[in-house]
């Protein structure tokens, strides 16, 4: 009586398949994740505010008005007025678009060489992996900002030269984990079995071993982001990142600081974003780890 | 233990050797000349190739490094471009303050954060968990907070709202009641940055300890929790805490930077800062390295007590 239905090919040689798409599987719990959902609700309209600005009826952040200098919060300034009568609140949106770019960029940037760098390191192990982490100790051996503010002696002040600093000071710790997690992947069953099957070794590190490392580097990513924004404010506080009058979080709050007395407004409130925004970071990437690596999870309820 | 110290200090040769080589290879192979741009705008070709003459950027760059290296084994790290004073000098004169702000700020929060922590766990093995919520909260918050905020708003509030403590004025090491006044604050608030992430790690880790046999062993005797905690399960609980200091030491590093320009300080930050605006390299490169060398150093001395604590550690 059973009437034999034919099996698609497809769903008989993909076991997964019988659990939905995978990927529709991570959605979904990443979806239910307290941290992940209030890092969301943080993050997400930071970066529209930040991307959609210039369409935004924000008035021009360079654009001064000497009769309002130093007003407090009010309905036409929500977030008050700097020294030069300019409105803090679309200076504090366009210093959002520079610091969040910057800490994209140098995020991107450092896990994309870390990565490459941490892979060679980790999968061909030897000399190559001997003389990649002695260099890597070297670098790790300088205090984080430190290394930073090396490079921006050399580089000057400038956007493009902070990405570059922070990107250059953020690798080797990128270099570090991801080279970690290829040694801990690299005699797994599977990759004896590519190897023997004669796989090529570009293969086998663009099918087995990139793959398999990129979501804990999308955590590290996050978390990397919000330092990268951190670094940057930072450098730009003691002058020597993003100058005026170029808007960065870092160089309002630096703009503010000799009037913080009379108009607190000024650096406190880019301040506030400013951690807001990398709690909210640091919120997403504490979410994120516990969907994809339910092992830490576990770890923390014993 | 004599042994395994030697050892762990010959593993830092040449991790100092290659902070020299970056140190020195960063500024070197650094696009434009240092000469022309630390002579500002307009320099003559005179000035230039004395300068360049004085800062040995005739010489290749292997010789030039070798003999960076060199002084450098002497203690000399070469002369400012700008003052008259050597770069040891210079750094000799600012390094105290930092040193004294750091440490003492380490050691306040390491000693604060195990106190925190060891509370927060009785109070959740209790099953009381609010302090345990207060210090996660505290650590994201303070994870996300970068130093100079927290320097900014301690000023505002203590020191130009309240008027409690001066952060200008004459600055003297040897008087220490002005020391204290003018290093409290600072000191305060590099601890509060790095408390909680500390107090954090001491609650969960004397948590995961007060549930090994010993310690039940010990209880079942008749030893009371506070006795058991310190005799047998602190020792062990304090094992990630230590290493956890040596990395919160490169944090408050690079935070005393930010303070010493906040509250006015001659330390080694502030002199940074002025001479990488001035692009007096020499300096730079000293401080720079002076800077890596205490992170290693005290790191040593993390892994040192480390080791102490716990004899099974072998050297790899």
């Amino acid at each position: 009586m059973t009437a034999i239905v034919p099996v698609p090919e497809q769903v008989r040689t993909n076991p997964r398949s019988l659990h939905g798409p995978p990927r529709f599987d991570v959605v979904h719990r990443l979806v239910a994740n307290r941290r992940v959902i209030a890092g969301l609700v943080i993050v997400v309209p930071f970066v529209a505010l930040a991307l959609f600005f210039p369409v935004l009826p924000f008035r021009p952040p360079n654009a001064s008005s000497l009769g309002d200098r130093l007003s407090s919060p009010s309905l036409s300034h929500p977030f008050g007025t700097d020294t030069l009568g300019r409105d803090q609140l679309s200076r504090t949106v366009a210093g959002a678009r520079i610091s969040i770019m910057v800490g994209v960029l140098a995020a991107a940037i450092s896990i994309s060489l870390g990565m490459l760098i941490g892979t060679v390191a980790g999968y061909f192990g030897g000399w190559v992996d001997s003389i990649v982490s002695a260099v890597l100790n070297v670098f790790l051996s300088f205090p984080g900002l430190l290394i930073g503010l090396l490079l921006v002696a050399v580089f000057g002040p400038g956007v493009w030269q902070i990405v570059a600093a922070v990107s250059i000071a953020f690798t080797p710790r990128a270099a570090r984990l991801q080279r970690a997690s290829v040694l801990s992947m690299r005699n797994r069953p599977y990759m004896d079995a590519a190897r023997q099957a004669a796989a090529p070794t570009w293969w086998i590190l663009l099918r087995h071993v990139v793959p398999n490392t990129v979501s804990p580097m999308l955590v590290v990513g996050s978390i990397f982001t919000a330092d990268a924004i951190l670094i940057e404010a930072t450098i730009s506080f003691t002058g020597l990142g993003i100058v005026p009058p170029t808007p960065s979080w870092g160089s309002i709050i630096k703009g503010g600081q000799a009037v913080l007395r009379e108009a607190w407004w000024i650096s406190l409130v880019p301040a506030m974003c400013l951690i807001v925004f990398a709690i909210g970071l640091h919120l997403l990437a504490d979410g994120t780890r516990q969907v994809i690596d339910p092992s830490e999870q576990l770890e923390k309820q014993r | 233990m004599l042994r395994y110290t030697l050892r762990r200090l010959a593993q830092l040769v040449p991790t100092v050797l290659g902070l020299v080589v970056v140190v020195y290879l960063v500024l070197r192979l650094a696009p434009g000349d240092p000469a022309v741009s630390a002579l500002g705008e307009n320099p003559t070709a005179e000035s230039v190739a004395r300068l360049r003459e004085r800062m040995g950027l005739n010489q290749g760059v292997i010789p030039g490094l070798l003999d960076y290296m060199g002084g450098v084994l002497r203690g000399d790290l070469g002369d400012s471009i700008v003052e008259t004073r050597s770069v040891s000098q210079i750094i000799g004169d600012s390094l105290p303050v930092t040193i004294v702000m750091a440490s003492a700020a380490l050691v306040l929060s390491v000693m604060l954060g195990v106190v925190l922590g060891a509370a927060a766990a009785y109070l959740s093995s209790r099953g009381r968990d609010a302090l345990d919520h207060g210090l996660t909260g505290g650590a994201i918050v303070m994870e996300a907070t970068p130093a100079f905020v927290l320097g900014l708003v301690g000023l505002l509030l203590f020191v130009l709202k309240l008027g409690w403590l001066p952060a200008t004025g004459i600055f003297d090491l040897v008087d220490i009641g002005n020391t204290a006044r003018r290093l409290a604050l600072p000191v305060a608030i590099l601890t509060v940055g790095s408390l909680a992430t500390i107090a954090r790690l001491a609650r969960t880790s004397i948590l995961e300890v007060l549930n090994e046999d010993y310690v039940r062993t010990a209880r079942s005797l008749g030893e009371s929790p506070f006795a058991a905690l310190r005799g047998h399960a602190l020792r062990n609980a304090l094992l990630p805490v230590m290493t956890l200091s040596g990395i919160t030491f490169g944090r408050l590093l690079g935070g005393t930077v930010v303070m010493e320009l906040i509250f006015t300080l001659p330390g080694m930050g502030t002199t940074l800062l002025k001479t990488i605006v001035d692009r007096d390299y020499p300096v730079v490169q000293g401080i720079v390295l002076v800077y890596a060398i205490l992170y290693v150093l005290v790191n040593l001395i993390t892994d040192l007590l480390y080791r102490r604590a716990d004899p099974r550690v072998v050297l790899t």
